[in-house]
């Protein structure tokens, strides 16, 4: 059952899935020659939008006037002048309506106006957008568009907000309900079989992505179609969008996907301005490009997190978890096209990697009047993570047991895998953890990092006190509905690989063209990944929820494997033998019966089905392949942190990280790697540093990178990853998602090591950990020479 | 985040600068003319749009403001040396050690090979680096105006509160003379923030006296981001008596912070993160005297 060890190098006749092979896309990300959305910009006209000053405010009116006779300006324009079919962007997921009669699942349609003219939901919204010659032009006009705001109470607590009294933010609906959900299940439990029960309240900041590269929209009419170049990991549902909103055929509009920065989630969305920008293009006829500056990103573009949680957990005299309880909120800020998808990851999350036989969840996600949100890495996981680990931490405190001893004694184990949990996943499906051993990966973490570290690392920081944390978690991975895989054999012998999983830097040039070389049987040389463009590919979904190596992965094998077979036909025609004699070799076919043996090239067969070729009747080879997974694949990981905390400022620092990680086959593990490691990375920004924050009438604060602190390399200690693979049976690769293994364990881990470096003496239950209570307790210690 | 309309000038000589700047305040009184030295502070307040000048007068062309010069007692630095140089010139470090270390500590070294001194003196913010480390070592600033000509400014008396100095709009920074470390002198400098490379949420710088006994013959410290400006805490009638230890440190940084009103959201907190950054400058200081002492004797 285990996946087979990892390889570095690929030797001849070795398949390439499981070798580090360096990513082909890494020359020309890292010496300048990548294209990103802006360095298509040239010759287009600037699109910049005004908005909102006001959290939440009527528009009494809007004068463009005296900013359309500013120089270079070629147009103003209000919601009013977009013929639109729709003013708004429809959610982009529903549950299943076995998940929905299961949970409880509600929630209504949300009718965010793509540019408000009568009502504005938070700071930051884009009211107006204007086209002008170049963007320094447009920002000058910007201030002579004359707005009158009559302000409305701004309501920023998630509580608040659902108050029996509260009036809705949005005037469709009656009330602030964004989504609720409610899972039950397991026997009461006698009142005598608890020893201990703690209850807690636990706050996830709101963090966000903040990728290198913010958002940005190219578009340009063509006739009748419109081009989008846009920053997403998304192509195939901005085309969706678009479509909707404008009523214009799925036919006359192309997505297209150059290099993105980074997405983590921000990207996995559809925005007003990838609305705005194609409908004034085919308004003006101009070429026009929007960039989005860091501050709009930091007000406009979706935020994450930002959950209550409160929790009740009971553990019997051995620690064994009982019954475990939360009723938790989501404040989602004005809007959030996946709700579903957070409200459902968090419920089902909080089961997390243990026996837990009783279970009480209730959750409710509010409309508030911050900035909209989406999946950001991980989605409800991480929060959930930090609830039930927070939790388990305090029930071992009062047990007097440790967290390691804890979760021992409640993960599954080999014995208790595949586990069903009494309820199904979000696409309807039982859910079955189809995991191998999840207290291996307790046990490897801690070889990786042993709470004995802490006394080394105390002797060479004798400024610091140092604490040892572990946190573990689970993730569902491999989302459906779909994903597309296109395998083409090009005119000169090679192959083109697209899919509607669209890099946003990870590796998909790399990954994808393994895949596809082992199902062709082919030299990796041989393939090219293309970026995704919806006219490469007609269907897809995208990159998100830990997706894409496992749906576009399998979808791609599948179609390489058909073109092989197809091809092998081809070529025994061509030869003239019988296609059992036809081998396949890594630069085309071979064939021989005894006596006489022949070859042929990939070239040769791209010749034969070119135009006048002997086989042009068969038409090109040429195969799309959609991969519909039965159900999600379970990922699950163990972490351990070593951190100091300062004796004069209470300021922390992770000084050593370990995680364990029991994914599926890695198609390349340094890939793997990586990902876990950047996961950690934005987990201990998460965990110490970031945060959106607001005034008390709902001006964002956090509006430059020196009020939203990202994690610097100095902030990131090394991180050891360990890898425990188990082949999964879900798909032909046997793959499982690790896009955001590494981010949902990190603030629960951090945490209790903080914890444990103050000997209990404070209890962290937010993110990101304040520092003033740590410095009293540091102090408290020093004084009392502990 | 693109700047308004400005006009750009860029000045060859002192002299000229001081005529741009005197010419568009004569010119007109509301028109509002700034320097552009590094940028560092100016352009980004600028493609906010918090900052709008009408017109800038760029004087990063004027080498003989790069120029430093070493008198016997004090080191004369131009309002353009860059916190990089005072970070890694030996020879200033040798007798600016402080200035050095409290160099070393801005932002990240893209923005020291840009940011001078001038630029950060003039910028004033409670937070930055520099002007306490001027404070401190009780440095002499130069200016200059076309109209009123020159003039010295005792560092004390620079800073009048946050981002506002005592130079008139017309008067442009010219240098700086910093009395530099004596024998029997050590320093210290320590800063707490969330980052390295961020501004301080805490931080002290300070001068300390020994005698060749051991004992302490005088201190001269102070504070970063505790009040509108930097801040001088040290009370000269506060004596240390004997040969200090760590508890001395810790009572004096105590004694000197407890009156701090910081302008933050948990003054609390900073007063303790300033009460902790100044007793280790101190002890710093202390140690590094008393190691000079040593290797001299
Ligand atoms: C990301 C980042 C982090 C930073 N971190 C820190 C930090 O930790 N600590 C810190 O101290 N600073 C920090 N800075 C600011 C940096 O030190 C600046 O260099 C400094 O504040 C201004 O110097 P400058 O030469 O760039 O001046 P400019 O930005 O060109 O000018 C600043 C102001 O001073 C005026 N001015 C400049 N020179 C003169 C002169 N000779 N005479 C009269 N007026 C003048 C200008 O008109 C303007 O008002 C940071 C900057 C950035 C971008």
């Amino acid at each position: 059952m285990s996946a087979p060890p990892p390889r570095v190098t690929h030797g001849p006749g070795e398949p390439y899935v499981g070798t580090s092979v360096p990513r082909v896309e890494d020359q020309r990300l890292l010496d300048g020659r990548g294209r990103f959305l802006a360095d298509l910009a040239a010759g287009a006209l600037s699109v910049v939008f005004l908005r909102s000053t006001e959290a939440h405010a009527v528009i009494e009116s809007i004068d463009t006037t005296r900013a359309t006779d500013m120089p270079g300006v070629v147009g103003v324009y209000t919601g009013n002048d977009l013929p639109l079919a729709r003013d708004y962007i429809g959610s982009l997921h529903t549950p299943d309506p076995g998940f929905v009669a299961a949970t409880g699942f509600r929630m209504p349609e949300q009718r965010l106006a793509i540019l408000p003219v009568d009502r504005v939901h938070y700071v930051g919204q884009p009211v107006v957008a204007l086209v002008a010659s170049d963007r320094y032009l447009g920002e000058d006009a910007l201030e002579a568009v004359d707005i009158t705001y009559r302000p409305l109470p701004a309501v920023l607590d998630p509580s608040a907000s659902l108050a029996p009294d509260a009036a809705p933010i949005h005037p469709h609906l009656p009330d602030n309900e964004a989504g609720r959900i409610e899972v039950e299940f397991g026997d009461d439990v006698a009142a005598d079989a608890v020893a201990v029960t703690v209850e807690g309240t636990y706050r996830i900041g709101r963090h966000g992505a903040v990728p290198l590269e913010g958002r940005g929209v190219l578009a340009r009419v063509d006739g009748q179609r419109v081009s989008v170049w846009t920053s997403t990991q998304i192509p195939h549902l901005v085309r969706q969008g678009i479509c909707e909103a404008t009523g214009w055929s799925v036919d006359a509009v192309r997505v297209v996907v150059p290099d993105v920065g980074g997405g983590f989630g921000t990207k996995a969305n559809v925005y007003a301005e990838e609305v705005v920008v194609p409908v004034l293009a085919r308004l003006t006829g101009h070429d026009l490009v929007w960039v989005e500056d860091r501050q709009e990103h930091l007000v406009g573009s979706a935020q994450g997190r930002d959950q209550v949680h409160r929790t009740r957990l009971s553990v019997d005299r051995e620690g064994r978890v009982l019954r475990w309880e939360d009723d938790f909120l989501l404040d989602i800020g004005a809007g959030g096209l996946w709700v579903a998808g957070v409200v459902a990851n968090t419920a089902i999350h909080l089961l997390g990697p243990y026996r837990i036989p009783r279970v009480r969840l209730r959750g409710r996600a509010a409309f508030t009047n911050k900035t909209i949100t989406a999946q950001y890495r991980g989605a409800g996981r991480p929060e959930a993570c930090f609830a039930l680990e927070r939790s388990l931490d305090d029930a071992a405190g009062r047990l007097g047991i440790t967290p390691v001893e804890i979760r021992r004694r409640n993960l599954l184990t080999a014995a208790d895998l595949p586990y069903a949990q009494p309820l199904p996943y979000r696409d309807g499906v039982p859910i079955v953890y189809d995991g191998g051993d999840y207290l291996r990966c307790l046990d490897s973490v801690l070889e990786l990092l042993p709470a004995e570290t802490v006394e080394r690392l105390a002797a060479e920081h004798p400024d610091l006190t140092i604490g040892h944390g572990v946190g573990c978690y689970i993730e569902a991975t491999g989302r459906g509905s779909f994903e597309s895989g296109r395998v083409r054999l090009t005119s000169t012998g090679g192959f083109e690989v697209a899919s509607g999983a669209a890099s946003a830097g990870q590796a998909h040039e790399t990954v994808f063209a393994q895949v596809a070389a082992d199902g062709l049987g082919c030299s990796l040389e041989l393939v090219t990944v293309r970026r995704s463009d919806t006219d490469l590919v007609r269907h897809g979904v995208g990159t998100f929820a830990s997706r894409s190596a496992v749906l576009a992965g399998s979808a791609i094998r599948r179609a390489a494997e058909q073109l092989l077979d197809q091809a092998t036909g081809r070529a025994a025609q061509l030869l003239g033998v019988s296609p059992d004699l036809v081998k396949s070799t890594a630069s085309g076919f071979a064939a021989a019966d005894g006596s006489s043996e022949w070859e042929i090239s990939w070239a040769d067969l791209a010749t034969a089905c070119a135009p006048g070729g002997a086989q042009e009747q068969l038409g090109p080879l040429d195969v799309v392949e959609y991969f519909h997974p039965e159900t999600v694949t379970w990922t699950m990981g163990a972490h351990a942190a070593v951190v100091g905390v300062h004796r004069g400022t209470g300021a922390v620092s992770v000084l050593s990280y370990a995680v364990a990680h029991e994914g599926g086959v890695e198609i390349n593990p340094q890939v793997v790697e990586g990902q876990v490691i950047g996961g950690v990375a934005q987990g201990i920004g998460g965990a110490l540093l970031e945060q959106f924050r607001y005034s008390p009438t709902g001006q964002p604060t956090s509006t430059t990178l020196a009020e939203y602190l990202l994690p610097g390399t100095c902030d990131v200690p090394d991180v050891q990853v360990r890898h425990l693979g188990v082949a999964t049976p879900c798909n032909p690769l046997g793959v499982r998602g690790a896009g955001e293994s590494g981010t949902i364990a990190v603030s629960a881990t951090v945490a209790g090591a903080v914890e444990d470096a103050l000997h209990g003496l404070v209890r962290v239950s937010e993110t990101p950990i304040r520092t003033g209570p740590l410095r009293a307790a540091a102090e408290q210690i020093r004084r009392e020479g502990q | 985040m693109k700047p308004a309309p400005f006009a750009y000038l860029r000045a060859r000589s002192v002299a000229e600068a001081l005529e741009m700047l005197g010419a568009s305040a004569h010119r007109d009184a509301d028109a509002h003319t700034k320097v552009l030295a590094g940028g560092q502070s100016l352009l980004t307040l600028m493609n906010l749009r918090l900052a709008r000048p009408d017109q800038l007068v760029d004087i990063g062309g004027l080498m003989e403001l790069s120029r430093t010069f070493e008198d016997t007692d004090s080191v004369v630095l131009g309002a353009l040396v860059r916190h990089r140089t005072l970070e890694t010139d030996p020879k200033l470090g040798k007798r600016l050690p402080l200035v050095a270390a409290a160099a070393g500590q801005i932002g990240h070294v893209a923005i020291r090979n840009r940011g001078t001194l001038g630029g950060s003196l003039s910028h004033a913010d409670p937070a930055a680096e520099l002007p306490l480390a001027m404070l401190v070592h009780e440095a002499v600033i130069h200016v200059e105006s076309a109209t009123s000509g020159r003039r010295t400014i005792r560092a004390e008396d620079f800073v009048e509160s946050i981002f506002t100095t005592t130079m008139q709009a017309d008067e442009l920074l010219t240098w700086v003379t910093v009395p530099s470390a004596r024998p029997g002198q050590g320093w210290g400098f320590v800063e707490f923030a969330p980052r390295i490379g961020d501004y301080a949420q805490a931080g002290a710088a300070c001068l300390v006296t020994v005698a060749p006994d051991g004992s302490v013959a005088a201190i001269r410290a102070g504070l970063l981001a505790a009040a509108d400006r930097p801040l001088v805490v040290s009370e000269p009638g506060d004596e240390v008596s004997g040969i200090p230890t760590h508890e001395t440190w810790e009572r004096l940084a105590a004694h000197w912070t407890r009156n701090l009103e910081p302008l933050t959201d948990d003054p609390d907190h900073t007063r303790h993160l300033c009460r902790a950054a100044l007793s280790q400058a101190l002890a710093d200081a202390y140690r590094r005297a008393r190691t000079d002492q040593e290797e001299a004797a």
